[in-house]
C-alpha cells in the first residue's frame, strides 16, 4: 500500500481506482511502521469506493482491522447523493461512553474499594443469563424507548433533564422508527436494558490524576483526586441484530442501485433508497436504545455508591459530564473546500469531537468544545479532551475513540494461562470484579496500545486537546 | 444424516487470530458433519459444553442460496437460541438439503455458574466468510464479532 506523508501525525494513500478519494490516517512514524502490513489500510482505501464520499476515507490513530470499515475509521458522504454503510457503523449500535463526575475524593474511598466494587457489581446486570435491570418490559414499552432514548428514562425517574442536556444528541436521535427492527431485535434486547455486557465493555471507577488544562478542567467540573465513574457499552442485543439483519437487506439490494464494493461487509444502498431510509430508522431506533441503556446504568451506578458508602446524593453529587457514541452515522452540516454541505458521517470507531461554539453542545460546554472521553485499558488510564476547530476543517469533527488492540483474543488467553490477572491488577491498584476469567485475560493490559499515545497524535494533529487524564482502581466487567 | 459420534474430544475448531474479536476454521469429512461442528464450535466459544446436559431437544432450519449464507444463517439462529431462549447445546445433528439445513439441538436451559459461560457473541460476520470443500474434505472459516 502506497503512503505519503503529509507531516509527522498525517499520512495518504493516494486515490486509485477504484477509490473516489483518497484515504487519510492520523498516525505516528513509529505507528504506521506497525500498520504497513496491515488489512485495515486495504479497508480505508475500500472506504474510499462508497459512492458520494466527500473529502478522505479517514482513520484515526487506533486504526485496526474491521468488517468492511476499519475501526477508527471516519467516512462523510453526500447526504443526498451518497450512501448509508452499515458496516460503517458497525454491529454495537451507538457502542459508547460516559462519564460522571461525584464530589468525592479518592483518599475518602480508599478503604472502601473493595465494598464499591462488590455493589456495582450486584447493581449492574451482565446481560446473558441475567434478568435485566428493568425486568419485564413490555413491547410497547420497548418501542417507547427505542423512540425515545434517554427521555424514557427521565420519564421513568432513571436521569435527570441535565443528564439528557450532557448525552450526544439529547440521548435521542431523531428519525427513530420502531417499525423497522425485527421481532427477533426487539426480543433480544427486551431482557438487555440497564445491562453491560462482555467483550470490551466496563464500568470504571478512577480518579484523576492529571490534569492538562487547568481552565478547561475546571469547566468541566473535574479536578486532581476526583472520583470519577466511566460507563463504555452499547446497544446491546437489540443493536447486534439489527445490523445482521440490515446486512443482509442492504447486502441484496446493492445490485438493484449497480453499486459494486470490493466487501460484503462494506454493503452499502443509496441514503435515499427505501432500504437505506429503513435502516437509518432502525439505526436510531438501536441509537436511542443505547443511550438509554447507558443512562439507566449510570443510575443504578449512582445507587451503588450511596449505598456502599452510606451517603446522601448531595455529598456523592454524581453529575453526568457527557456522553458520547463512537459507532454510528449522523447527519451533519459540515464545511468542505469552502462550501457548506450535509453529509451523513459514518463514524466506525470514532468519536464526534465538535470544536468550541458548535451549535449542538449543550450552553454549559458550548464555549469550550465538546467532551470527548477515550477508554483506555483497565490498567493504565482513560483520557477527558476536547473537540477543536481543526476537527471542523479536516476530520468532519471526529477523533479517535479508545486505545486499539495489539493483541487478538486468542494471543491474550494464552499470555494470560497460568497467572492471576486479577491479581495482578490488584497489585497496580485496580481491583477487578467480572463475571468471566476469560473477560479479564482478553483485556489485559497488554493487549492494548497505549492509549496516551493514541491521544497525543489527535492532539498533535489539532484535532483535540487533552483535559484530564483518569486512573482507574475499580473495573467492573460483564 | 450426522451418524458421527459424539466427538468432543476430538479438535472440532481451531481459532485463528483476528485482532479485536474470534475466528474459527473448521475441516470435517462432509457437509452434514461442517455445519454440525460448527454448531458445536459456537456452543465451545459460549460455555464449557462438557458441563451442558442433554434434557431436552431444539430444531433450528434456516434457507440460504450459498453454502456461506447458510452457515452464517445458521449460527445466527443458534446465537438467537442462546440469547434470547438461554438454551445451551452439547451435541447437534445436522441434515443439509439443497438450500437448506435442519439441526437438532440436545441440551438445556443456560445457566451461567454451572456452564462456565465465557463471554457474550455479538454477531457471527460474513467477514471472509468461506464454506468449501477442498479435496476430500470440507472447510469453513467464520468471524465472530465478540
Amino acid at each position: 500500500m502506497q503512503l505519503i506523508k503529509l507531516n509527522d501525525h498525517l499520512w495518504e494513500i493516494p486515490r486509485q481506482a477504484p477509490m473516489l478519494v483518497p484515504g487519510r490516517i492520523y498516525a505516528n512514524e513509529r505507528m504506521i511502521g506497525e500498520l504497513r502490513d496491515d488489512p485495515a489500510l486495504t479497508q480505508v482505501a475500500n472506504v474510499a469506493c462508497l459512492p458520494g464520499i466527500v473529502g478522505y476515507s479517514l482513520a484515526m490513530p487506533d486504526i485496526h482491522w474491521g468488517y468492511g470499515f476499519p475501526i477508527g475509521g471516519v467516512a462523510a458522504v453526500d447526504a443526498q447523493e451518497g450512501v448509508i454503510s452499515p458496516g460503517g457503523v458497525g454491529y454495537d449500535i451507538n457502542c459508547g461512553v460516559r462519564l460522571a463526575r461525584t464530589n468525592l475524593e479518592f483518599a475518602e474511598v480508599e478503604a472502601r474499594v473493595d465494598q464499591l466494587a462488590d455493589a456495582l457489581f450486584a447493581k449492574i446486570p451482565a446481560g446473558v443469563g441475567s434478568e435485566g435491570a428493568i425486568p419485564g418490559l413490555s413491547m410497547a414499552e420497548l418501542r417507547q424507548v427505542v423512540t425515545q432514548g434517554s427521555e424514557w428514562a427521565l420519564r421513568n425517574g432513571y436521569a435527570t433533564r441535565r443528564d439528557l442536556e450532557h448525552t450526544e444528541e439529547g440521548g435521542r436521535l431523531s428519525g427513530a422508527d420502531p417499525d423497522q427492527l425485527s421481532e427477533r431485535a426487539y426480543k433480544r434486547g427486551a431482557k438487555q436494558l440497564g445491562t453491560l455486557g462482555s467483550g470490551n465493555h466496563f464500568l470504571e471507577v478512577s480518579r484523576i490524576d492529571r490534569i492538562f488544562d487547568a481552565g478547561l478542567a475546571d469547566a468541566l467540573g473535574l479536578r486532581m483526586n476526583q472520583v470519577t465513574v466511566l460507563i463504555h457499552s452499547g446497544s446491546r442485543g437489540l443493536g447486534h441484530q439489527t445490523c445482521d439483519d440490515y446486512l443482509k437487506v442492504i447486502g441484496s439490494a446493492m445490485a438493484r442501485y449497480e453499486i459494486r464494493l470490493p466487501d460484503r461487509q462494506l454493503a452499502a444502498v443509496p441514503i435515499s433508497s427505501p432500504e437505506g431510509q429503513a435502516y437509518l430508522g432502525a439505526m436510531a431506533a438501536a441509537a436511542n436504545f443505547a443511550w438509554c441503556n447507558r443512562q439507566v446504568m449510570m443510575h443504578l451506578a449512582q445507587q451503588a455508591f450511596l449505598e456502599a458508602l452510606s451517603i446522601s446524593p448531595r455529598e456523592l453529587g454524581f453529575e453526568l459530564i457527557y456522553d458520547v457514541c463512537h459507532n454510528i452515522a449522523k447527519f451533519e452540516e459540515h464545511t468542505f473546500e469552502h462550501r457548506q454541505r450535509r453529509v451523513c458521517v459514518h463514524r466506525k470507531g470514532a468519536t464526534r469531537a465538535f470544536g468550541p461554539g458548535h451549535p449542538a453542545l449543550p450552553e454549559a460546554l458550548r464555549p469550550f468544545g465538546q467532551p470527548v472521553l477515550i477508554p483506555g485499558d483497565m490498567g493504565r488510564y482513560s483520557f477527558v479532551m476536547v473537540g477543536l476547530e481543526t476537527a471542523m476543517r479536516e476530520t468532519f469533527g471526529s477523533s479517535c475513540h479508545g486505545a486499539g488492540r495489539v493483541m487478538s483474543r486468542t494471543k491474550a488467553k494464552a499470555e494470560a494461562r497460568g497467572r492471576d490477572l486479577p491479581a495482578e491488577l490488584k497489585a497496580m491498584g485496580v481491583t477487578v470484579r467480572a463475571r468471566t476469567r476469560a473477560g479479564v485475560a482478553e483485556e489485559m493490559p497488554a493487549a492494548y496500545k497505549d492509549v496516551d499515545e493514541v491521544v497525543r497524535v489527535m492532539e498533535a494533529a489539532g484535532v483535540t486537546r487533552n483535559v484530564a487524564r483518569l486512573k482507574p482502581f475499580a473495573v467492573i466487567k460483564g | 444424516m450426522s451418524n458421527e459420534s459424539r466427538d468432543t474430544d476430538a479438535p472440532l475448531f481451531r481459532e485463528f487470530e483476528h485482532t479485536g474479536d474470534v475466528g474459527i476454521e473448521i475441516i470435517a469429512p462432509d457437509r452434514d458433519q461442517l455445519f454440525r461442528r460448527a454448531a458445536l464450535a459456537l456452543a465451545s466459544l459460549l460455555v464449557d459444553r462438557s458441563r451442558v446436559e442433554e434434557r431436552e431437544e431444539r430444531e433450528v432450519s434456516v434457507k440460504g442460496e450459498t453454502d456461506a449464507d447458510l452457515m452464517h444463517d445458521l449460527l445466527a439462529e443458534l446465537l438467537d437460541v442462546f440469547v434470547v431462549d438461554e438454551f445451551v447445546w452439547r451435541d447437534a445433528s445436522v441434515v443439509c438439503r439443497d438450500g437448506s439445513i435442519k439441526a437438532t439441538l440436545k441440551g438445556e436451559r443456560f445457566d451461567a455458574d454451572r456452564h462456565q459461560f465465557r463471554g457474550e457473541i455479538k454477531a457471527v460476520t460474513y467477514h471472509q466468510l468461506t464454506v468449501r470443500q477442498e479435496g476430500t474434505d470440507w472447510r469453513a472459516r467464520i468471524i465472530f464479532d465478540i
